[in-house]
């Protein structure tokens, strides 16, 4: 067993299911989505794009890439949920939907990755 | 650039993971802990807001997100502690980062890939050299004097940094770097169109070996020119498809011992070899008799060879008393004393070589022996090419420089890559035949070291020949005709000729000229430049052969044509 393989896959599985979490619920439900849980997701999204630096194989490139994507999808729904609760004070929640879409987008992404590394490992059989 | 990217990225994992992670402890800590009489903590808008500050060490101090513009105890507990965590944090990464910048590996891989990106920039023909030693560096100053540019890899930094400072006409591009790797070779452009040549002159034959293969694998048409220490080495890089491969010490032992053979084949070399622009040196005639030979290493054992072959008596003097396989009669003891001198009859020599890798031991040596016997003809081998200026104050009558001598017959097989066939040939010339060649230069050019020049018989070196010599009969002499008035002739003389698999020696005035043909031309800058002017321009060479200039608008041309026919119509 490698500790490094297993930090990795850790943090890969943990992004998408955290990202599941924030997304699943109604779209215009705020008590469904939590932002600990969004936080929680791009923080641990973030750890596992460090990871995949420098990788130079190919599967190592569109790991990088599927984890660049879901981080701007993530970062962009808090960015929208920031600005539309402070800068521009909306009293409602008419954005929910757009953050709780994005962060579905994003757990597409997550999904691609997972589905690599579980493709990945199958590939190594021992 | 992008691999230099990632790689920082990879070495910067830990430093922006440990970021991320304390950046979330606290933004967190802030979300929950609760403000100044509310129940809730900071948004995680005003919590991020608030780590990144103190983080940083920007501190603005105006951040009061309560109500009542004051901290909690509880919350100021937490800030005190994320702001040590996070400029420990900050301070970790920055230095982590600077430390890969300052890494010398690190440094080079810019350096590198910097090189590799200036070359693919080049649009001019370059010449790659792989090793910037004595002789790689003369060569590089030589064809940036021809406009010609090099791409230098080397080994060794000191001599890239040597490189990098030098006043070049054409600047040069350097890397440090084993030029015995394929990679190294192909960033340094080794596949462009625009590669004309590879020149292998590091001291290890074995990078010059690989070189030799990567050359031939990879750019079967570039030339391809190497040093090699020995002839097994020689033979072994010729089969890879070089150009031409020269033994330092050879060329060197074989230019002394033609010295002493044929002087006017050994003049003959000096003026080919020479750079453009110099005096033509005065032939030497030497007396026969017996040589005194100092050092028996590498370069003393090939002239030993050489000056034996030719039947000249030669006595050794070594210094090192345990050195074997010296030849019968040699002295031992340092040359720079006058015993060993006189021990080895220098009052009858009539000529001296100090050939051993000291420099002030060749001076020494050789200024006791003209004291010793002033009529002495005195040869030195210099190592070292600062100490030039000692040797020419010296006075000596012949001062060999190994660099020197390389890079000059490099620099001109690569100017005329004929040379080399037309010397192979002419150094079995008889003295007879030899004079003969060197009255004939002489007679061609006037006080100035004769230049060399190719003609190329093809559609695109020299378009109007090659028309000619398609349809009419076109003779050496044609070529050596005037442009300005034909019934004078250029101060040029033909060397060689060139067709096929054939070689003609000194083709005769009256040799029919083919297509395809290549003539190694010998002559002033001047002339060059005329012949030049009458290979490509249509007119001018219908002036050189038929003395007549026929116009070449399509209009003139079909009036003339037209009132000649109605001329012979009237007349009949």
């Amino acid at each position: 067993m490698n500790s490094e393989k297993v930090i990795f896959a850790f943090f890969i599985v943990f992004a998408m299911t955290l990202n599941f979490g924030f997304f699943i619920g109604g779209m215009e439900e705020v008590s469904h989505h939590s932002e600990y849980e969004l936080f929680a997701a791009i923080v641990v999204n973030l750890i596992a794009t460090v990871l995949k630096f420098g990788d130079r194989t190919h599967l190592g490139a569109v790991f990088l890439a599927t984890s660049l994507v879901a981080d701007i999808q993530l970062v962009a729904a808090a960015i929208i949920w920031g600005l539309s609760s402070h800068v521009f004070n909306e009293a409602g929640h008419d954005w929910l939907p757009v953050v709780v879409s994005l962060s579905g987008g994003a757990f597409l992404a997550n999904i691609t990755s997972v589905i690599l590394l579980v493709s990945e490992t199958l590939s190594v059989r021992r | 650039m992008p691999s230099i990217l990632y790689i920082l990225l990879r070495r910067l994992r830990l430093p922006l993971i440990a970021l991320i992670v304390v950046y979330a402890i606290f933004v967190v800590g802030f979300v929950i802990i609760p403000m100044d009489g509310e129940t809730h903590g900071m948004s995680f808008f005003d919590a991020f807001y608030f780590v990144s500050y103190i983080g940083t060490t920007i501190g603005f101090g105006e951040y009061t997100p309560q109500s009542s513009g004051v901290f909690t105890d509880a919350q100021r507990a937490w800030t005190l502690l994320a702001i040590y965590t996070t400029v420990i944090t900050w301070i970790y990464g920055i230095g982590s980062l600077l430390t890969i910048l300052q890494d010398p590996a690190f440094k080079r891989l810019l350096k590198h890939s910097k090189f590799a990106r200036t070359v693919s920039e080049v649009r001019e023909p370059f010449f790659i050299v792989c090793g910037y030693g004595d002789t790689g560096s003369q060569l590089v100053q030589a064809l940036s004097g021809e406009n010609i540019r090099s791409i230098v890899i080397d080994i060794n930094e000191d001599r890239i940094n040597e490189l990098e400072v030098t006043d070049l006409r054409v600047p040069s591009l350097g890397v440090v770097a084993d030029a015995s790797r394929a990679e190294v070779l192909l960033d340094a452009g080794i596949q462009r169109e625009w590669c004309k040549g590879v020149l292998a002159l590091t001291t290890a034959e074995s990078t010059n070996l690989s070189v030799a293969i990567t050359a031939q694998l990879l750019n079967p048409k570039a030339r391809f020119i190497a040093r090699a220490d020995s002839q097994a080495m020689q033979k072994n890089i010729l089969s890879f498809g070089a150009n031409e491969v020269i033994n330092p010490f050879e060329t060197f032992a074989d230019e002394l011992a033609l010295l002493i053979k044929s002087p006017s084949l050994y003049i003959l070399f000096a003026w080919l070899f020479a750079k453009p622009g110099e005096a033509l040196t005065e032939p030497v005639f030497i007396k026969k008799g017996h040589w005194i030979l100092c050092g028996y290493g590498r370069f003393g054992k090939a002239v030993y060879n050489q000056l034996s072959q030719a039947g000249v008596s030669v006595r050794v003097i070594e210094a090192d008393p345990n050195k074997r396989d010296v030849p019968s009669g040699t002295v031992h003891g340092s040359p720079t004393e006058a015993v060993n001198l006189e021990k080895a009859a220098v009052k009858d020599a009539v000529g001296i070589i100090a050939g051993t890798d000291n420099d002030p031991n060749n001076l020494s040596s050789l200024m006791t022996a003209l004291e010793l016997n002033p009529d002495i003809f005195t040869v030195a081998r210099q190592s070292e090419h600062q100490n030039a200026a000692i040797f020419e104050a010296a006075g000596l009558d012949i001062v060999l420089q190994r660099g020197e001598a390389v890079a000059h017959k490099m620099f001109a097989l690569i100017r005329t890559p004929l040379l080399g066939d037309f010397l192979r040939i002419a150094i079995r010339f008889p003295d007879h035949k030899a004079n003969m060649l060197v009255s004939r230069i002489i007679g061609a050019v006037n006080e100035e070291v004769p230049d060399l020049w190719e003609i190329r018989i093809c559609k695109e070196a020299t378009p109007a020949l090659h028309n000619k010599v398609m349809t009419d009969s076109v003779f050496v002499a044609d070529l050596l005709r005037d442009p300005r008035n034909r019934q004078k002739n250029l101060h040029a003389l033909p060397l060689f000729l060139k067709r096929g698999k054939g070689n003609v020696m000194l083709p005769e005035d009256d040799r029919l000229l083919q297509g395809g043909d290549i003539i190694l031309m010998c002559g002033t800058d001047h002339a060059e430049k005329l012949m030049r002017w009458t290979t490509e321009n249509v007119n001018i060479i219908d002036y050189v052969l038929n003395g007549s200039v026929e116009s070449h608008s399509y209009v003139i041309r079909w009036f003339r044509k037209f009132f000649a026919k109605y001329a012979s119509h009237s007349t009949s």
